[in-house]
């Protein structure tokens, strides 16, 4: 019975242990759980109106100003890193797939037949085409406002292959070129026209729409019309996402959107390309639908307001520095009689109708808003900034080249603009976020040491780090750290050994000792977390 | 046996009480619990309501009517109190090439307005324009100071003008910006006594003799031509200008004795700073009268000034001449997206002679003011402006200084698009 007894226990405290490890044995993971199938799953709609005033003003979701908080992101794994799932890939990609973006060979509109318009968007001040194209493929069909041709179209494409490189889920963009004649009237198809009457649609809606846009404005595509051709999505969409909560019967949307990184950081992404206009409508959830399963596959869209667009002109210097509706500003504005200008409101602005918009001299990542706030953006914490400003920063100068070129701006000297603003605003990123924690990323070991990239020094920010170190053993269960008495070199220490259970920590100290890197190592051989902190 | 038994228990009780073992089967047992079971997607009454409004597009309908009946309000003169009535609005006709509009309005102080319209607006490549357009009026209230630019605020008086036109105009825009008009027409007037309780009727006050066109009316035959150049950006300017020249003559066809001939001068430009966040508006304009040899001009003819439109520290038509002189400035910053405050400063005048076309004894007013807009235009103005004569509060629903074009300063305007 003793035995039982002891088996029993030992049983249990295996188990107890187990529950209070910090690292699990396959820490640390890739991707979250795959996706489970949630068969059918209903549109759901947000109403742009009443989405600005949910989080405007009464602040959705779990704050970290809420007992308990600040919280952590929660869709990363031991590393910090964000895990591949139905919201974000860690797509790692080569130049030449950077610039390729989602976008394959042999999926662009074929422009050997016709295309039939299936509807149309007729309000607003840039219409929108939807067409089936000879292959039989559907695509939205968006133009650029007259006053800015090529800014929008170009914005579209750029923004959603850099998105795309980044990990995001992204549809593929097209710029076409073409003449009146490659669009025809699909049979009996009925449209809303500008007096909201709902009737069939005819040649002549199709002209008097586009004399409401933009056409090349020059070389030998001189006088065709211009536009961006969205490729349908794979899948059924069912209503855009929220940066807050979680969708209900969606089975594997498990992490609060507050809490997620990719989203989190989506705010200093929006930053970097002035996607003021980054908000739930500009998103859509699509059920996918694969060998039979159906999980939901979250999309972000329209990026015709990044960079310098507003999509039907060009921003405003407002957009991005400023909230729609800000109550301290507005206060500050009102008593000063507007005489307190500030910085944003002195920028500026290069004439570049292609471009629109945007500088990068009075850009301050840590002040740039959106026209609304939402919660998934007011959560970021520094470790969510330095992920987003890392991604950024892998960004070459030549990757940032080849992709404004992929927006095919007819005006070389906007298009140079444009490369120097997504670079030193890219470069004010990493500056300013990679100072908010000890900038030391890429820990590796090799040949029994520990190494590192300084990304501030790596990418030419700013001067090496000096750090100190410290090596510790590892409690895994009780979490404790204890110092390993004269390890204090990059060389994992000579008693730190052992089989896989065995724990070591390298704490790397800046100037700032508040500001500490901790590399845990199981068994000297691996590297399974990282924990960056401030305070 | 029991201990396997034991061993299985205390394994089997374990997960209730602990994670897993690893990380994936953590997230697994997390998305069990939690995945599909949280969510705030159920639309509750003020979304579904709002959603309703914006799928029905209820404020497109409202503005546009049901099969083109719809409410309109205002639009008649400032002093006329809240108006209301229904409008016949077709602006789709033949794909938008021909409008109607046929309306009437009633105010709280018994004016009246019935109008119709049929315009055509894309003639020659939507670079030309043709319209018909006729309008009945009573309005029983229209103040009266009595004539030139020392009338005493205390005299106010009201008289009813009734009247009727006959217009057809034309114009093009052979330049983005530039617009030519033509337009002629045919006028009968009708002067009666005030019915306002608050004021007494202008001829128990004001001798006949001196306020021609009090105790006799005319028909007019009219006719003018006009030229404007707008680059402003929006309604609701921030950058940009507007010049205009107008040149309307009236024949008098019942008494020979009030035919004259007007010029009007407008000039707006806005100077905008700090990233058109601010905005420096100025607008000068000028009303000058040609009265025909042994003729004058009518009261109810004459420029006039004062209201929100001009001198904004004065009451609605404070002042009535042959000529008119109104020059405004206005700051304008933004408050936040869709709010600017405003502060500014008025000067004006009426004045017999065209001579008299110079700074000297300027009526001043100055004060602030809201813009609420939206999608670039003012839809609510709220200005407070002081003068010698106290202060005046003013809600208006269009753009500043009157929108495109201005409201003249006259009861009389002659209406090019």
């Amino acid at each position: 019975m003793r035995t039982v007894r002891r088996a029993a226990t030992l049983v249990l405290v295996i188990v107890a242990s187990l529950a209070a490890q910090r690292f699990r044995p396959d820490d640390p993971i890739r991707s979250e759980p795959a996706p489970r199938d949630i068969g059918d799953h209903p549109r759901r709609k947000i109403n742009q109106y009443y989405d600005f005033y949910r989080n405007q003003f009464t602040g959705p979701g779990q704050s970290n100003e809420d007992p308990g908080g600040p919280f952590a992101a929660q869709s990363v794994n031991t590393l910090g890193e964000v895990l591949d799932s139905a919201w974000f890939t860690n797509r790692n990609l080569s130049h030449q797939e950077i610039v390729q973006g989602p976008t394959r060979k042999g999926r662009e509109p074929d422009t050997s037949k016709p295309w039939t318009v299936v509807d149309a968007k007729s309000e607003g001040v840039t219409p929108g085409l939807e067409i089936i194209d000879g292959k039989g493929s559907r695509y939205l069909l968006k133009f650029d406002p007259v006053s800015n041709p090529e800014m929008a179209t170009g914005a579209d494409v750029v923004g959603a292959k850099l998105l795309h490189a980044l990990g995001y889920w992204v549809p593929e963009y097209y710029i076409v070129h073409f003449k009146r004649d490659q669009l025809v009237v699909g049979k009996d198809v009925q449209f809303v026209d500008q007096f909201a009457r709902r009737r069939k649609m005819r040649e002549r809606d199709i002209n008097e729409l586009l004399v409401r846009v933009a056409r090349s404005p020059g070389g030998r595509r001189k006088g065709e019309y211009r536009a961006v051709a969205s490729l349908y999505l794979p899948g059924r969409g069912v209503g855009p996402f929220k940066f807050y909560g979680r969708r209900k019967g969606d089975l594997n949307d498990f992490i609060p959107h507050e809490h997620r990184r990719e989203l989190r950081g989506y705010h200093v992404v929006s930053a970097w390309l002035a996607h003021h206009d980054s908000r739930s409508i500009n998103t859509l959830d699509v059920l996918m639908n694969e060998g039979g399963k159906k999980y939901i596959r979250h999309y972000l869209l329209d990026f015709g307001s990044t960079l310098g667009s507003a999509a039907t002109k060009s921003k405003s210097a407002r957009e991005g520095n400023a909230y729609l509706y800000d109550f301290k500003n507005s206060a500050i504005n009102l008593l000063t009689l507007g005489l307190y200008i500030r910085d944003w409101e002195r920028a500026h602005y290069p004439y570049y109708p292609s471009i629109g918009r945007i500088e990068w001299k009075t850009f301050d990542p840590e002040e740039w808003v959106p026209n609304y706030p939402n919660r998934a953006f007011l959560n970021r914490l520094p470790e969510d900034n330095f992920w987003a400003a890392k991604k950024i920063m892998r960004f070459t100068d030549e990757d940032i080249r080849a992709v404004v070129a992929t927006g095919e701006y007819s005006d070389k000297k906007a298009e140079s603009w444009l490369v120097e603003v997504l670079t030193k605003r890219r470069d004010k990123i990493g500056r300013t976020y990679f100072n908010q924690l000890l900038p030391l990323d890429e820990f590796r070991l090799k040949d029994g040491s520990l190494t590192y990239t300084d990304l501030l020094a790596h990418f030419r920010l700013g001067e090496p780090v000096k750090t100190t170190l410290q090596w510790h053993s590892f409690d895994n269960t009780t979490g404790k750290l204890t110092p390993l008495a004269g390890e204090t070199t990059l060389k994992v220490p000579s008693q730190a050994s052992g089989g896989p259970d065995r724990y070591w920590a390298a704490q790397l100290t800046g100037p700032d000792s508040k500001k500490r890197v901790t590399v845990y190592l199981r068994g000297a051989k691996e590297i399974v977390g990282l924990e960056r902190t401030a305070q | 046996m029991r201990a396997l038994a034991l061993v299985l228990l205390a394994v089997a009780a374990a997960p209730a009480q602990t994670a897993p073992p690893t990380r994936a089967e953590e997230l697994e047992q997390r998305r069990n619990a939690e995945g599909g079971k949280y969510g705030d997607d159920e639309l509750n009454t003020v979304e579904k309501a709002i959603d309703w409004a914006d799928d029905k597009r209820l404020l497109e309908r409202l503005s546009r009517g049901v099969n083109g009946v719809r409410l309109v309000f205002g639009n008649l003169i400032p002093n006329a109190g809240f108006a209301l009535g229904p409008e016949y609005y077709r602006d789709e006709l033949r794909d938008g090439a021909v409008q109607l509009r046929v309306g009437a309005r009633a105010s709280i102080r018994k004016s009246m307005l019935a109008e119709a319209e049929l315009l055509f607006p894309k003639l020659l490549q939507q670079k030309a324009y043709l319209e018909f357009y006729t309008r009945w009026r009573n309005l029983p209230t229209v103040p009266f100071y009595g004539p030139g630019p020392d009338s005493r605020k205390e005299r106010r008086t009201a008289f009813r003008l009734e009247d009727a036109s006959y217009e057809v105009g034309a114009g093009v825009q052979p330049l983005r910006g530039l617009r030519l008009g033509v337009t002629g027409g045919y006028l009968q007037t009708n002067v009666g006594p005030g019915d306002d309780s608050r004021y007494t009727s202008a001829e128990t006050v004001f001798p006949a003799a001196g306020v021609p066109g009090l105790a006799r009316q005319s028909d007019f035959l009219r006719g003018g031509v006009h030229a404007s150049f707008d680059y402003r950006d929006y309604p609701s300017a921030r950058k940009g200008g507007f010049y205009e020249a107008r040149f309307d003559h009236f024949e008098d066809r019942t008494w020979n004795r009030y035919s004259h001939r007007r010029l009007t001068l407008e000039a707006q430009q806005y100077v905008p700073f700090a990233n058109r966040r601010r905005v420096i508006a100025l607008r000068a304009k000028t009303l000058l009268t040609y009265e025909n040899p042994n003729q004058v001009v009518p009261f109810y003819m004459q420029p006039l000034v004062g209201g929100q439109n001009d001198l904004r520290g004065f009451r609605f038509a404070r002042f009535y001449d042959n000529n008119a002189l109104v020059m405004n400035g206005e700051y304008r910053w933004e408050i936040f997206s869709g709010l600017d405050g405003a502060l500014f400063y008025d000067a004006g005048k009426v004045f017999p002679r065209r001579s008299q076309l110079n700074f000297a004894n300027l009526r001043h007013s100055a004060g602030f003011g809201f813009r609420v807009n939206a999608r670039n235009s003012t839809f609510l103005r709220f200005d407070v402006g002081f003068s010698n004569e106290g202060f005046q509060i003013w809600f208006s629903f269009n753009d500043i200084f009157g929108g495109s074009g201005g409201v003249a300063q006259s009861l009389y305007t002659t209406r090019y698009r």
